[in-house]
């Protein structure tokens, strides 16, 4: 038995490592998608006053902070029972459309593309961003300038780019004002501009690669997303799950996810696995994301947008395809632009009624300590990856304790360890394994944009990406460095 | 050509982000400095040996954190850490307020949605006892706090640096930049951030929040108290509580809003809550914070 082993995967959120267990005939028996890391969100929440989560979870991501921020401003809503006003809630979705953009072009300029629009098998000193902006530095451009709207418009609504603060218990702390509306406004006009030509480049690369997206990462699973009465959206409303046919399996609000979302811990890595809990680990698996939001909704609600979901629903339906991810999550970047020009358009954006206050003074420690009382409060919103849930116990004062996070690429984490294995397994034969075949077992990954700092676990310290090979007694038999 | 490495350790990913938002200057950056080496973003998978600048971001949490991190000295000729977490451990660094055993328990058995199961134990490092910053493990020719730092600081800190230049950088506190004007005010009750609305244009310690603005290092230009939120003390301590043994985040905060409010000390001690998360959120794996003569994190670290 040999092992290769491919650390760390590159060009994704976090470190992780993957793992490919060859027979002596040459066949792969086994392969593993590995995260190295926890951080302990879960337990270090505990004890905190609950209206500081806001703050503190987006640290559990740099690149969806947004969306940890928001999910945890819901939770706190609930736990004391403050139901934001309608400027408020347009304010925080304005906030998320800016997270989509940033994290969006993000992901498939900085880290997806490069693997398309300089192949596979090129240089792995050129592929990626650095590559693209000497070779093609107009389209480096382009991506680096839609990203940067993106990150306007959150810092504008949310007070900073990157870990936003202005969500917070029954509302906003700050609104924005008629000339900030204007100027972001007239950005995101431009945003739509920008994303046009960015799929002008990108369409014909899923018909250059068709063989790609067919071969790698395949899995068949169902699906969840976040919908309003079909549509898609991404701030508030319940998990709708279907089947990989498209059938309805559930629909439920965020504080009853218990009843249908259970995780199960392998030895192999420091990220769990999510499944559906009526179902059962592993036919329950579901994937979450750009790729599942489009199978799940029926409907897209802006013009340019609806237009490419129609033509990319045409040609693949219910889209089983992980590379199809990279299709799904640029439709979505426009949707995310156009959602913020409609956001924008609207004057209400600019109201000053921003938040509900609390109405009764909040029990002190010692108090609440006597009455024994407990809270809950669970937020659900559509991060860039997928369904992220907060979920918040607190005592009668409001200091939690207990904190559950089910966060986006856990939800994947399934899929990208059977795609890992069966590509592994149809590919690899014998001991040398080229470069390019290692990264299209990273680019499988990739197609999930996996954000493993968010596996709130996740990250190791990683080390190059060598493959080991190993015999049957332990001894290293080559060492390739990638 | 200048040769950048940049490399995470255990952290969010926001200090790579930060400098992804130089935006447009990005290619500027990139005509006078080789990025050689930088996981998140392309696929040299060796660390080079003649690294100019190593930029590193996040905190030592386990084994593997440690050896690249060392690595990553051995071989570089300039090593920052670069953002909070390096700088003081970070928001990473509140898991030292529970032992290792507690976080991994929490996460893997304890837990309403996990069936529950034994910790992975197969390929995964093995986690440290507590969570470090980069510092406590080896030479670091320089730190940039910030959660993370701010574009522009990036900009006038990596610029001058890839042009063999001092920086030149703020070394004022947060309140510096802060607009809100601060003011005395009798009052006897310090409020849970949740609590009423907060005035605008006046100093949150004024009207009774906890504010980190003070102790805080400023160079952030007070974007959260602009926005109608106190300051969570994300950009480290300020050079005042690093320089004097005895001025520390907490008793700094108590003295500010004793002074501002006439209440005694004893009283506003009183009064703070959740000390663990509201005032050392940011600093609690530091050593040079724990070190302190009036620090409060020995009472509250699980080791």
């Amino acid at each position: 038995m040999k092992n290769i082993e491919i650390s760390p995967v590159s060009r994704i959120e976090g470190h992780a490592k993957i793992t490919v267990q060859v027979d002596d005939a040459g066949n792969v028996a086994d392969a593993h998608f590995h995260v190295m890391e926890i951080r302990g969100f879960e337990k270090f929440l505990e004890g905190a006053a609950v209206e500081e989560a806001p703050r503190i979870t987006p640290r559990i991501c740099g690149i969806c902070q947004t969306a940890h921020h928001l999910a945890a401003a819901k939770a706190t809503d609930m736990v004391f029972g403050l139901e934001p006003p309608e400027t408020a809630k347009k304010l925080r979705e304005l906030m998320l459309m800016g997270q989509y953009i940033h994290s969006h072009s993000l992901h498939f300029y900085f880290l997806g593309a490069p693997d398309l629009v300089m192949g596979p098998d090129s240089d792995p000193a050129m592929r990626n961003v650095v590559g693209i902006l000497k070779s093609n530095p107009d389209l480096a451009m382009m991506a680096i300038k839609t990203r940067k709207i993106g990150q306007e418009i959150t810092g504008a609504v949310g007070g900073k780019p990157i870990s936003p603060v202005t969500a917070i218990p029954g509302g906003q702390s700050r609104g924005i004002t008629s000339e900030q509306q204007a100027k972001l406004l007239s950005k995101a006009k431009d945003a739509i501009g920008l994303i046009e030509q960015g799929v002008e480049v990108a369409k014909p690369l899923f018909t250059q690669y068709s063989e790609a997206i067919e071969a790698l990462g395949p899995v068949e699973s169902h699906f969840g997303a976040i919908t309003n009465g079909g549509s898609i959206e991404f701030y508030d409303g319940p998990a709708k799950i279907i089947d990989k046919s498209g059938n309805q399996v559930y629909e439920f609000a965020a504080a009853d996810y218990l009843d249908y979302v259970e995780e199960k811990v392998q030895p192999w890595s420091y990220l769990k696995f999510p499944y559906l809990k009526q179902i059962g680990f592993p036919e329950g698996n579901y994937r979450v994301g750009p790729l599942a939001r489009l199978n799940v909704v029926d409907t897209i609600p802006t013009e340019k947008a609806s237009a490419l979901y129609g033509e990319y629903k045409d040609q693949y339906g219910i889209a089983q395809n992980a590379l199809l991810y990279h299709y799904a999550r640029l439709i979505e970047l426009m949707y995310a632009a156009e959602r913020a020009v409609q956001l924008l358009e609207d004057d209400s954006i600019t109201g000053t009624d921003l938040r509900q206050n609390l109405s009764e003074p909040l029990m002190t420690q010692a108090e609440a300590k006597q009455s024994g009382e407990t809270k809950r409060g669970v937020g659900m919103i559509e991060a860039t990856r997928g369904i992220l849930i907060h979920d918040y116990e607190t005592d009668a004062g409001g200091f939690i304790n207990r904190a559950n996070l089910i966060v986006s690429t856990g939800q994947n984490n399934l899929s990208m360890d059977i795609g890992v294995r069966e590509t592994a397994k149809q590919m690899i034969h014998g001991e040398e394994v080229s470069e390019g075949l290692k990264n299209r077992l990273e680019m499988i990954v990739r197609a999930y944009d996996p954000c493993l700092s968010c596996a709130t676990h996740a990250i190791d310290g990683s080390s190059p990406l060598a493959v080991d090979i190993y015999d049957s007694d332990g001894q290293l038999l080559k060492k390739h460095l990638l | 050509m200048v040769k950048i490495a940049l490399e995470t350790l255990a952290s969010c990913s926001g200090c790579e982000i930060s400098i992804l938002d130089l935006h447009e200057d990005l290619a500027t950056l990139l005509n006078q400095a080789d990025i050689v080496y930088a996981p998140v973003l392309m696929d040299v998978k060796e660390v080079p040996d003649d690294i100019d600048i190593a930029i590193v971001s996040g905190s030592v949490r386990n084994v593997e954190n440690k050896e690249r991190l060392e690595e990553l000295r051995e071989k570089s000729k300039y090593l920052i850490a670069y953002g909070t977490c390096a700088c003081y451990g970070g928001i990473t660094g509140m898991a030292d307020l529970y032992t290792s055993e507690e976080v991994t328990s929490r996460t893997y058995s304890d837990n309403p949605s996990t069936v529950s199961a034994p910790l992975p134990n197969e390929v995964v490092p093995e986690l440290l006892s507590i969570v470090h910053p980069a510092a406590d493990f080896t030479r670091i020719d320089g730190f940039i706090p910030g959660c993370p730092p701010k574009e522009q600081l990036t900009h006038d800190i990596l610029i001058p640096l890839v042009n063999d230049e001092a920086p030149d950088v703020p070394k004022k506190s947060v309140c510096a930049d802060c607009q809100r004007e601060m003011e005395h005010v009798e009052f006897d009750t310090i409020h849970r951030r949740i609590e009423g609305t907060p005035e605008p244009g006046k100093c949150f310690l004024s009207q009774g929040y906890v504010c980190l603005g003070s102790v805080t290092l400023g160079r952030c230009g007070g974007l959260c108290t602009e926005a109608g939120i106190p300051c969570h003390g994300c950009g480290g301590p300020s050079l005042d509580v690093l320089r004097e043994p005895s001025h520390d985040i907490y008793n700094g905060v108590i003295k500010r809003i004793a002074h501002l409010s006439k209440m005694p000390e004893k009283d506003v001690e009183k009064q703070l809550y959740d000390i663990g998360h509201v005032i050392y959120g940011f600093v609690i794996g530091s050593t040079t914070m724990e070190d302190k003569q009036v620090s409060l994190i020995p009472q509250l670290v699980k080791k």
